[in-house]
């Protein structure tokens, strides 16, 4: 069939009317007074993310801070509403006996908008929850919704057929940042919601920056300045806690994260070390365990850092001895809590291992805290936890689970009270990768592989430690 | 108590039991019932199945696949992780058995007399006790800090600094220093054992050998030491296995590093188990241990009853 040129550009002008109407229409009917696309903003990292679009403040490439308009959602659509629930009692399984308090308040709220709605919270620690708790859900019809830890557990989980799919779900499309979905997916389909957004990279102490007339690192070359001027000043460069082994390693996610020229050979590269099919003296990461080398020649570290505690490593930076914690965003609270004094004035930078500013990453974000629905679970009990997920999923509610917990969000429409959050927001604007720590599976591989970076950063030379890791992990996969 | 006798007596042929007698064994069968079904369900029942775990591979979650003696004969002859981890432990027992013992015998012939400052010690040292292990995992972790911790600080202050190591640092230190720890522990809980054994020492026999002119160190040689070698053996026998037992200590002071260099048996067993998900072989691991220790504390038994 022929359509004549007028009959095109009327359709045209027809899709691009429609389009501006969903998009840009509701954009600017969400946006607060002053937020003003490329208008400056004062408080950094202030994310206003709402309908598909946003306006999030974060730096330019100039440095300023200004309102950026990034597309957050997955659909063109707003948010919808939380779904209705039929009646019916479920369990939420869980390990965050710290939220439980905020989830009591969530969990009461829903029920009196779904009368004859039940929700229990079962938390166990995080040791238990990680050795026995889908064997438990896969026989309880009650426990309907069912969160995951990211990696080993969540794979474990979607092998093993447990989550139903929520690709299609309209929560899924509309009411999350797209980009923080990754740790959700399996074989292309949306298994779980990621709920909180961590993010693994280095906090610094605002203050100190200023006073002294410091800039924040951006490339290799300027890490390697500032620890030298940083400890010629007097201070511990990097609150590093090379005695605790989860912290430690914190930083190789920053280390990783831009050593291949793409995701896909950086998974390959991680899975071939995982699995022994390559050993860690390969050239790719002995250059990169070169870079810890290199950071301790510089002083970065403590002194006897395989010594240094967490307690140790938290302390150095809560009472200003320390400029950077090199652990992310969730050892904010606990930094408050040593010192009143930190809250507001901590910020949050990338970590480029490179020399180039215009590297394929700045940054990392991690989701520990999957929401799932139970496969196994009764046809109500899921129709239940999906509407509780959609619930959790409205900013109103992400808004308060986010601000009481001092964790953010990976929803839209979420306004972030807490100074620190505040912070610390603008990270998600920036060019960041799902904690490529994580894409290792076999946690005894894993270990021994940052036991060997600890070992050099403790005094030993690359090639030892890195020779006697890889006889190690040869002797451990047997 | 009476039938048994009766029914030992030489040549005497079993009396049929009388309907009371057969209803009071009944009873009896009853009245235990409960303490079997509890031990079946909880001691007995996880002892076979861990058995049969060990001879699976199992991540704790799919189903078990048999492997057959694999994960025995692996560990025994290709796990360079367990016979390190395993030498820690002797190294560690070693440590905390032998001055755990002497400390303690020692604080307990000190603190003997019942005189109101040796009450006051004796609450002292025993104090540490009753405090949870992780908190003392805790305290101790702060104190051996090596920049800010108050040891060091204290060491560098007085110009030892030779002496301010890198406590739970260092490949070389970090197992004593928690051996140590250990110690600090337990000491007064087995120094309290060691006075109830003490006291029982008739003293007649301390009378005599002053009679008979031995000073306090051949008294000690010659009354109190082969008079407190059964005590020994159950102060050395619980040692022992506390020493085995002390994962929360190594847990929450270093979780075994650096470097698997304070890695004992039981936290080994848990991260094979928790942290990998090869149950199987952290059943495997975990017969190991029962048997080393069972076998490790009828060697002791033997030396001692030996000598007493």
């Amino acid at each position: 069939m022929k359509v004549s040129k007028s009959a095109k550009a009327f359709r045209l002008l027809i899709a691009g009317a429609f389009a501006a109407s969903v998009t840009v229409l509701p954009i600017s009917g969400g946006f607060a007074a002053g937020e003003t696309l490329g208008a400056k903003c004062t408080t950094e990292g202030e994310s206003t993310g709402t309908f598909s679009t946003s306006l999030v403040c974060a730096k330019n490439s100039a440095g300023r801070l200004v309102w950026t308009k990034v597309k957050l959602s997955a659909s063109n659509l707003k948010p919808i509403a939380a779904l209705r629930a039929p009646r019916g009692s479920i369990e939420f399984w869980h390990w965050r006996a710290e939220d439980k308090a905020w989830f009591d308040k969530i969990i009461a709220d829903f029920e009196a908008l779904n009368p004859g709605v039940k929700i229990s919270q079962v938390i166990s620690n995080s040791g238990d929850y990680t050795a026995t708790a889908l064997q438990k859900v896969r026989t309880n019809k009650k426990a309907a919704v069912v969160t995951t830890f990211r990696g080993p557990q969540f794979n474990q989980a979607a092998e093993a057929g447990i989550l139903v799919d929520l690709t299609g779900e309209q929560f899924t499309k509309r009411n999350v940042i797209k980009s923080m979905m990754g740790a959700g997916q399996y074989e292309g389909k949306q298994l779980g919601i990621p709920y909180q957004s961590l993010f693994n990279n280095p906090i610094y102490n605002i203050s100190i920056f200023k006073k002294e007339g410091w800039k924040l690192p951006k490339k290799f070359s300027e890490w390697i300045s500032y620890c030298k001027t940083a400890k010629a000043a007097g201070y511990t460069p990097m609150a590093w806690m090379g005695g605790f082994r989860p912290q430690a390693g914190q930083i190789i996610n920053s280390a990783l994260m831009n050593t291949a020229s793409t995701d896909a050979l950086l998974t390959s590269r991680i899975q071939a070390l995982d699995t022994g099919k390559d050993a860690i003296t390969v050239s790719w990461f002995k250059d990169m365990a070169g870079k810890y080398a290199e950071l301790r020649d510089a002083g970065c570290f403590p002194d006897n850092p395989k010594g240094v505690t967490e307690a140790a490593g938290n302390t150095l930076f809560a009472t200003g001895k320390s400029p950077i914690l090199p652990t992310g965003s969730f050892s904010m609270g606990g930094i408050v809590t040593l010192n009143k004094e930190m809250d507001g004035n901590m910020g949050i930078t990338g970590m480029n291992w490179t020399d180039d500013v215009n590297a394929r990453y700045t940054g990392i974000t991690n989701n520990t805290f999957i929401l799932g629905v139970n496969k196994n679970a009764g046809r109500t009990e899921q129709r239940i936890a999906k509407a509780f997920i959609s619930y959790l999923l409205t900013g109103p509610v992400a808004t308060y689970y986010a601000n009481s917990s001092k964790q953010h969000v990976t929803v839209l429409d979420v306004s972030y009270t807490d100074a620190n959050l505040r912070n610390t927001s603008s990270i998600m604007s920036e060019r960041l990768v799902l904690a490529p720590r994580f894409i290792f599976l076999n946690q005894g591989v894993r270990d021994i592989l940052e036991d060997a970076l600890i070992a050099i950063v403790g005094g030993e030379s690359v090639d030892k430690a890195l020779t006697d890791g890889a006889a190690a992990i040869k002797q451990r996969l047997g | 108590m009476s039938r048994t006798e009766t029914g030992a007596r030489k040549g005497a042929s079993p009396r049929p039991k009388n309907k009371l007698a057969r209803a009071n064994d009944r009873v009896l069968i009853l009245m235990t019932l409960p303490a079997v079904i509890l031990y079946s369900l909880f001691y007995l029942y996880p002892t076979i199945n861990n058995l049969r775990y060990s001879l699976t591979k199992w991540d704790g979650f799919g189903e078990p696949e048999f492997v057959g003696l694999n994960n025995f004969s692996r560990m025994l002859t290709d796990d360079l992780i367990f016979n390190k981890v395993l030498s820690n432990n002797i190294e560690f027992t070693f440590l905390v058995v032998i001055f755990q013992t002497a400390f303690s015998l020692l604080f307990a012939i000190f603190l003997l007399k019942n005189s109101r400052t040796s009450t006051f010690l004796r609450t002292l040292y025993f104090f540490p006790t009753i405090i949870s292990s992780v908190s003392v995992a805790m305290v101790w972790q702060f104190l051996y800090e090596p920049n800010l911790g108050p040891i060091n600080v204290f060491l560098k202050s007085i110009g030892w600094d030779f002496l301010a190591l890198n406590w739970l640092g260092s490949e070389t230190i970090t197992l004593r220093a928690i051996a140590f720890t250990q110690v600090w522990f337990h000491v007064g809980q087995m120094m309290v054992v060691y006075i109830a054994g003490l006291q029982q020492i008739p003293a007649e026999l301390y009378e005599a050998a002053e009679v008979d002119g031995a000073n306090r160190w051949q008294q000690f040689k010659s009354v109190t030491w082969p008079m407190a070698l059964p005590t020994t053996a159950v102060v050395m026998a619980y040692t022992t296995i506390q020493s085995f037992r002390a994962f929360d200590l190594v847990y929450a002071m270093t979780q075994g590093g650096p470097n698997n260099s304070s890695s004992i048996l039981v936290t080994l067993i848990y991260l094979t188990a928790f942290n990998e998900f090869r149950f199987g072989y952290a059943a495997t691991q975990s017969i190991f241990l029962v048997v080393f220790i069972l076998a490790l504390t009828a060697l002791q038994r033997r030396i001692l009853r030996t000598r007493y």
